[in-house]
């Protein structure tokens, strides 16, 4: 079960498994912030080598992660590009600050070097967030995440039930699997080769019901057994789960601490002391030739109103 | 004069939702130490007392309450949840969905971290309780690597709390396999041993729980104390018949020797119990006669199996080399305990897994070529939940809704539901919501809705899973009928010895993925070895055989034909 999905329920043995929770959960924010606020990808590259070599030592079983990152790559980054391209090929130029045509197939239609440019960095960022997060929910089991959101001074009953809710998942798919089999026996047909995707959608909506019904039952199970066991009544807990600071977590405590501070003095700079007329630097593109415009022009319908 | 640990003084309790109250009247005294067995049918407010004395009512659930409770003294009314959970710990039913923590010393550790208790001071605490029911090796282990007996054991763990004098069981047997069934009961009566806990037990399986002694049997029924005696005294009363609760198998032996049940000693345990000299001549008689059962003329094959493995993943069989061959109208018990393959090889029948090697034969035709929903025509598969097999809101959709699929003729449609309904006897209730019906009554949905297919095979999972014995007894009427009435083959997928022993013919043994044993169910039942090898748990009357110096094949054999003689005659 654990193979099939990335959700990791037994704390591995690597260095960053061995990390506590709060740790964990403290880097995960860093970097997530730190991937928002820049635009540039000369910080964007490191920002992303970071994970994936977390990533790397964690020793996974990559099967899985590959087909993630392969439907990550066609999703955001081919079918992505191209809606873009159609809706707002002008795009890099709000965004780069110059309008360099290399291809032109219609008015509308015509591809910019800044617009690809755009496309490759926000499509860095985007792979640099989905690596950050692989990596998260590799290392992390759902007690350390609960215990590591608790560590960040969110109330506990949220934590205790982001857990709950995250660890459920292998149980509602395996349970799903049933209803399927179950529904599939008594002729419903869900081949993609025989059956149109409209009533496939019908048929899976249908198994809903069930789904849902027999978890309704756990839900009370489960509330009468934390409650016998004075779930809730003070507004502290401790957690098992948050063991003792490892080495790995005191140089990571460390790391984040100056981290932090690297991240907010970047947000001052680049966006008080010095900013940067458009959203990216751009290595074709000089500072003096950039012109700025109005994002909203980019937009071809937009025109239609005029 | 001993401590009393609870009093129930004219005590009464109706649900905030209910119209009617759950409990009435009810005097009960439980001393300090003593290990008593609340004892009752599904609806018989046995699990409504438990919570009374847990706290979870008033606190958790809503009510009205009527008289007094006190639980070492103390009204629970003017004490607190928390307060009385420090005392009392309760095991829940369903060690799966009580399974809080993420790892079994998290769980242990959950009413500690809820004190707020540093963490360094958890871990020995964990340890020692996990040592009292002998999972200190199983610290870092998860719920999906741990068997429903492990399970339960951190349960009990996670309730050890410093001042617990009372513990709960709520039907710990419930999700329990028999062998492991066994454990627990055993479990349960190391921890009564100290003297000073007093442990209270919620069951209706009252064979397996007497496994143990137990000092005090208390038997409810709709919300009243019918009977509060010694386990002796109930079974030489005519109790348990009257409210629907299954004798142990020996006792109803001796009945139909026509042995009388008073004046024999220690009748609560087959292993002690002193036969008066009468009964034992008795025994020896009616067990003596009877002539051999003729083998049935089985009909066509419906189903075959040769040299069949299955692997999840690669490498590690599931089932291996498994072959056996199914006729028609045969009623047949697939036994073993969880895990052993019996539901992968059911899978592997309905066309749900696909064997690696060897082949499965539905009907004359290579299961290959056929899809699942060409093999569901033949075989129907009813699922161990009814809730996760229906669909639709009444009951009439729910049985049309195979055929509806498949795109019949309304008028077919009608004709064929309505026979299906009138064979489940469900016809009058059809256009009932499917909400309102009872568990019993929405498994007999679950059976309609595969009739209308006209199955050849009908496979049960678990039938008598989460049922209490009445309205498991009702379930195995109504598929002995489409048995015998219409021909159906029958094949149960089961760990329960009882049912294999009362409603089927044939037995088929799995143990590791294997096939071990395929006989006549009396046969199986009889061999020791391949009990003990399949890891289940021998019936009272092999151990009656055994105290009467009797061969076992020949009392397991008269006792099933002497049973279905008097159910015939019913």
């Amino acid at each position: 079960m654990n193979n099939k999905l990335v959700i990791n329920f037994i704390p591995g043995k690597t260095t960053l498994h061995k990390m506590t929770g709060g740790t964990k959960v403290l880097l995960f924010v860093l970097f997530t912030v730190a991937i928002i606020v820049t635009f540039d990808i000369r910080v964007l590259l490191p920002l992303m080598a970071v994970p994936f070599a977390a990533i790397i030592s964690m020793k996974p079983n990559y099967k899985p992660l590959i087909f993630l990152f392969t439907f990550m790559f066609i999703t955001v980054g081919i079918i992505g590009t191209i809606m873009l391209l159609v809706v707002s090929p002008d795009v890099g130029m709000t965004h780069v600050g110059s309008h360099t045509v290399i291809w032109q197939a219609t008015d509308r239609l015509y591809i910019t070097s800044e617009t690809l440019w755009y496309v490759l960095v926000t499509f860095t960022k985007r792979v640099a967030s989905f690596a950050t997060v692989i990596a998260f929910v590799l290392m992390t089991t759902p007690s350390e995440f609960a215990s590591g959101l608790s560590f960040l001074r969110m109330p506990y009953k949220i934590c205790i039930i982001v857990s709950l809710a995250y660890r459920t998942i292998p149980d509602i798919a395996r349970r799903f699997i049933d209803i399927r089999n179950s529904m599939q026996m008594r002729g419903v047909e869900l081949n993609s080769k025989r059956t149109s995707l409209g009533k496939r959608l019908k048929y899976t909506g249908a198994m809903l019901v069930p789904l849902i019904i027999s978890s309704f039952g756990k839900v009370e199970t489960i509330a009468n057994a934390m409650d016998l066991r004075g779930f809730g009544r003070l507004k502290k807990r401790t957690w098992y789960a948050e063991h003792e600071l490892t080495r790995a977590d005191r140089i990571a405590r460390a790391f984040s601490a100056v981290f932090a501070a690297v991240i907010l003095f970047y947000i001052i700079y680049t966006k008080i002391i010095n900013p940067y007329p458009v959203t990216m630097w751009c290595p074709f593109v000089k500072l003096e030739n950039i012109t700025k415009i109005n994002a909203l022009d980019t937009i071809f319908f937009l025109k239609w109103f005029d | 004069m001993e401590e009393t640990a609870i009093r129930f003084e004219n005590f009464g309790f109706q649900y905030k939702v209910q119209q009617k109250p759950t409990l009435y009247d009810i005097n009960l005294t439980i001393r300090k130490g003593e290990k008593v067995l609340i004892l009752g049918s599904s609806g018989s407010g046995k699990s409504t007392l438990a919570n009374c004395i847990n706290g979870l009512i008033p606190f958790s659930n809503e009510g009205t309450i009527t008289g007094s409770i006190t639980v070492n003294g103390v009204e629970t009314r003017s004490a607190s949840l928390h307060e009385l959970s420090k005392a009392v710990g309760t095991v829940l039913q369903d060690s799966d969905a009580q399974f809080v923590g993420l790892s079994v010393g998290e769980d242990i550790a959950f009413a500690m971290e809820n004190e707020a208790i540093p963490r360094s001071e958890m871990v020995p605490v964990v340890y020692r309780h996990a040592s009292v029911v002998g999972m200190q090796d199983f610290i870092g282990a998860v719920p999906f690597d741990l068997s429903g007996g492990q399970k339960q054991k951190v349960a009990i763990a996670g309730v050890l709390g410093s001042d617990v004098s009372i513990l709960i069981f709520d039907e710990p047997l419930a999700a329990l396999d028999p062998q492991m069934g066994q454990t627990a009961v055993e479990l349960i009566d190391n921890l009564s041993q100290n003297g000073e806990d007093t442990i209270i037990i919620i069951e209706h399986r009252l064979e397996d729980v007497l496994h143990r002694r137990v000092d005090r049997v208390i038997l409810m029924s709709e919300g009243r104390i019918v009977s509060d005696s010694t386990p002796d005294e109930l079974l030489q009363s005519t109790l348990l018949r009257d409210y629907g609760i299954r004798e142990p198998l020996y006792i109803t032996a001796m009945k139909y020797a026509g042995c009388s049940i008073t004046g024999n000693l220690n009748l609560c345990d087959i292993h002690c119990i002193e036969f008066t000299k009468e009964n034992r001549t008795k025994l020896l008689e009616f067990f003596d006669g009877g002539t051999s059962v003729p083998q049935e003329d089985t009909g066509e094959e419906v189903i075959r199996l040769e040299g069949v493995d299955f692997a999840y993943d690669e490498g590690v069989n599931v089932v291996s080399d498994v072959s056996f061959s199914i006729h028609k109208g045969e009623r047949i018990a697939v036994i073993g305990k969880n895990g052993a393959g019996k539901s992968t090889t059911a899978k592997l029948i309905c066309g749900i897994a696909r064997p690696q090697r060897g082949r499965v034969f539905i009907g004359k035709k290579d299961a290959k070529g056929l899809s699942v929903k060409e093999i569901g025509e033949h075989v129907g598969y009813v699922m161990q939940n009814p809730n996760q097999m229906i669909l639709k809101d009444t009951i009439k959709a729910e049985v049309e809704f195979a055929l509806t699929v498949r795109g019949t003729s309304q008028d077919e449609i009608r004709e064929r539901a309505t026979d299906a309904l009138n064979a489940c006897s469900l016809y009058p209730m059809r256009n009932w919501p499917v909400d309102t019906v009872s568990y019993g009554q929405k498994k007999r949905i679950t059976v309609a809705s595969i009739l209308v297919l006209h199955p050849d095979v009908l496979i049960l999972d678990e039938p008598s899973a989460g049922q209490d014995y009445k309205s498991y007894m009702e379930i195995m009427h109504f598929i002995d009928r489409l048995n015998r009435e219409y021909g159906i083959t029958i094949l149960f997928i089961t760990h329960d010895m009882h049912l294999a022993l009362e409603n089927t013919d044939r037995a088929i043994v799995f143990a590791d993925g294997r096939l071990i044993a395929d006989d006549r169910v009396f046969a199986v039942l009889a061999n020791d070895e391949v009990i003990q090898r399949a890891n289940l748990k021998q019936t009272s009357l092999y151990t009656l055989a055994l105290r009467l110096e009797l061969p076992p094949e020949q009392v397991i054999r008269r006792f099933i034909e002497h049973e279905r003689s008097v159910k015939a005659g019913e």
